[in-house]
């Protein structure tokens, strides 16, 4: 018997690259992660021998899949496209790896949902964790007994626990929030939250999966032991950003409802933090934490998906090398891998393309302009990052490809029109991202430093630039009140206002001015206090170079945006009372 | 054939039409050699998690 590898036609890659994706294209990525789990099924199932329960069950388990594949080629997709197959293979690979024991027999759970889902007889042991029998995808039975190992069958109508649970198949299922037979539950069990959103005449069935320990493999933990209270703000919270997405994102929502079956509630650190996130060990899942509104879900789904969709063809297609290079990424306070890049420009430009629409359905001016910024905030990003990343000659042949589609379809996109308010605001937004992140994390040569600084205390013109480099954490940067608050501006405007109202900005003279766009007071208040200082300022630096982007174009402007780093250190080396902006005319 | 309807060349096995049980015949073929590199990058990379962030 041979085999080739999966077939992937050159217009589905396009089309992809473009940040978007056809059904077929969409149908391409589900048959090759079916295949990958197969492929690392397999894998598993080389290393699960002996006589234990484990391996005894997963090779009982792995028959019984082979049989479904046979009767029910349905059922056997079904089970091979969930992302808690996904999730358990990779943690027992990394098991086997690591030489820790692997838990085998979680996936004769795994199979026996595929079965009862079906109504597919089936007679497994299978494992008892925390009291209960998990099935994936469908829910979880409770055991009163404390054995660890339970005998499950299914005759296809009736489900068997041992001897102390038995119930019609067709109640193991998840729970939709519509109800159950007669007091609205079956006794013993607890079905997996499902949620049904209908929108434009789209359908979009995903669950809430708040207990698969294998599905909890995200930054944060998941969010488990959810009240009624909450599911049911989550069901309409999901639905409400469904309305959105299919109502004004129709090329995002057609292939979402086909490849997105699961939702990971996260727990946040704070109230104050979205966090959301994917896996390529759980192809189909979006993990986040509690959105504030309607408008910000569809935006995490739609950035979410992004690193879905290419999380599925980097699996098929190599696109970047690994390798020890850093880069700038407007979205992210850390330097990053070229890989990392790539899945930040991909989903970036799904971002913008949600921003562009979604322009046009604010109808309040805070909505609008917040839509009208971060539209003019990432589109710009895009070109400037896939440049950096082509730069970095780490991308393969196709990767190359992949990422001059991107950088045209970010191309494209400039061609439409900003409001002047919302560019004005965008771009300053990204000049303190990029200049924070430049005194953070770029390095210099301390000899050429102190070149430049004795030829600027003798009067003489500047020898030439000093090397940089990317280093994690070169200096620690204090600006980041002065940084969420200019966001702030246009990410809830409302609050903003209320603050600025108040008084009780906690912030500097310089920052308050800055913020008021009293430019030339800003300016010369971040001036005396960076002249005035014996330590050195690195974000009263930012601020100056703020302050001055508020005013005309001046070469000096050009000089603090362009080499803040420098002169920071050229400043720090003189080490005297020296005018920030005459330093920056020097270097002009 | 045009440039759009070529085909990628892709590193996942292509096992629809194979059911589990048969996957052992196919012996030290192509599977195994995409496992093992599947497996390598694992061990190299780990598995990679894309996570954002955004003060709300």
């Amino acid at each position: 018997m041979t085999i080739a590898n999966h077939p992937l036609p050159e217009a589905a890659f396009t089309e992809l690259a473009e940040g978007g994706g056809s059904p077929a294209a969409m149908r391409r990525l589900g048959e090759a992660q079916r295949s990958k789990h197969m492929m690392l099924l397999h894998a598993i199932a080389e290393a699960a021998t002996g006589s234990e329960t484990g391996p005894v069950a997963f090779r009982a388990g792995y028959e019984q899949l082979a049989r479904i594949q046979e009767t029910a080629p349905g059922a056997a997709a079904w089970l091979l496209g969930l992302p808690h197959l996904g999730g358990w293979l990779h943690d027992t690979l990394i098991h086997l790896d690591q030489g820790t024991a692997a838990d085998f027999g979680h996936f004769a759970c795994l199979v026996a949902a595929a079965a009862i889902r079906a109504g597919l007889a089936v007679d497994l042991d299978v494992p008892v964790r925390d009291g209960r029998v998990r099935l994936p995808g469908l829910g979880s039975l409770l055991v009163t007994s404390e054995r660890s190992w339970i005998r499950l069958g299914n005759d296809g109508e009736r489900v068997t626990a041992g001897d102390e649970f038995a119930v019609e198949a067709r109640w193991l299922a998840p729970d939709d929030g519509a109800g159950a037979p007669d007091e609205g539950t079956v006794a013993g069990w607890s079905g997996t939250p499902a949620i049904r959103a209908t929108a434009d005449g789209l359908t979009w069935t995903v669950l809430l999966e708040v207990d698969d320990p294998y599905l909890d493999r995200y930054t944060l933990p998941m969010r488990t032991a959810m009240s009624a209270g909450e599911v049911t703000d989550w069901r309409e919270r999901v639905r409400s950003a469904w309305q959105i997405v299919a109502g004004r994102h129709r090329w995002a929502a057609e292939p979402m409802a086909e490849v997105i079956s699961v939702i990971v509630p996260l727990t946040p650190q704070s109230d104050t933090d979205l966090v959301s996130a994917t896996t390529p060990a759980a192809y189909g899942a979006i993990a986040t934490s509690w959105p504030p509104d309607a408008v910000t879900l569809a935006e995490t789904l739609v950035h979410e998906f992004q690193h879905v969709k290419l999380c599925g063809l980097l699996d098929m297609v190599p696109l970047a090398c690994s390798g020890d290079q850093r880069v700038y990424a407007p979205w992210r306070q850390d330097p990053r891998p070229a890989g990392g890049l790539l899945q930040g420009i991909y989903a970036h430009l799904g971002i913008v393309r949600f921003w562009q629409a979604q322009q046009h359905a604010e109808t309040d001016p805070d909505g609008l302009l917040r839509a009208q910024v971060l539209f003019a905030r990432w589109r710009p990003a895009l070109g400037q990052t896939v440049q950096t990343l082509l730069e970095t000659g780490s991308l393969t042949p196709a990767g190359v490809r992949f990422a001059e589609r991107l950088g045209a379809r970010g191309q494209h996109l400039m061609s439409v029109p900003v409001p002047a308010e919302a560019a004005r605001i965008a771009a300053e937004v990204a000049l303190d991202h990029r200049l924070t992140w430049q005194l953070r994390h770029v390095a210099t040569d301390a000899a050429d430093v102190a070149a430049l600084a004795d030829a600027c205390r003798r009067g003489e013109s500047r020898p030439g630039e000093a090397r940089t480099w990317v280093q994690e954490d070169v200096r620690k940067v204090d600006s980041g009140l002065r940084s969420r608050l200019l966001n702030l501006r246009y990410l809830e405007p409302g609050r903003y206002r209320t603050l600025c109202a108040d008084g009780v900005l906690p912030v500097s003279a310089a920052d308050r001015l800055l913020l008021e766009r009293s430019s030339e007071a800003a300016l010369q208040a971040y001036r005396t206090r960076i002249a005035d200082s014996a330590d050195p300022q690195p974000d009263a630096w930012i601020g100056l170079a703020l302050a001055l982007s508020q005013l005309p174009p001046s070469p000096s402007q050009q000089a603090l945006v362009t080499r803040l780093v420098q002169l920071f250190e050229v400043h720090t080396r003189l080490a005297s009372r020296t005018d920030p902006l005459d330093l920056a005319s020097w270097f002009t | 054939m045009t440039s759009q309807e070529k085909d990628i060349e892709t590193v996942i096995p292509d096992l629809r039409d194979i059911p589990v049980d048969r996957l052992a015949e196919l012996g030290s073929s192509a599977l195994a050699h995409s496992i093992a590199l599947y497996r390598e990058r694992l061990r190299e990379n780990g598995i990679p998690l894309s996570s954002f962030q955004a003060r709300i």
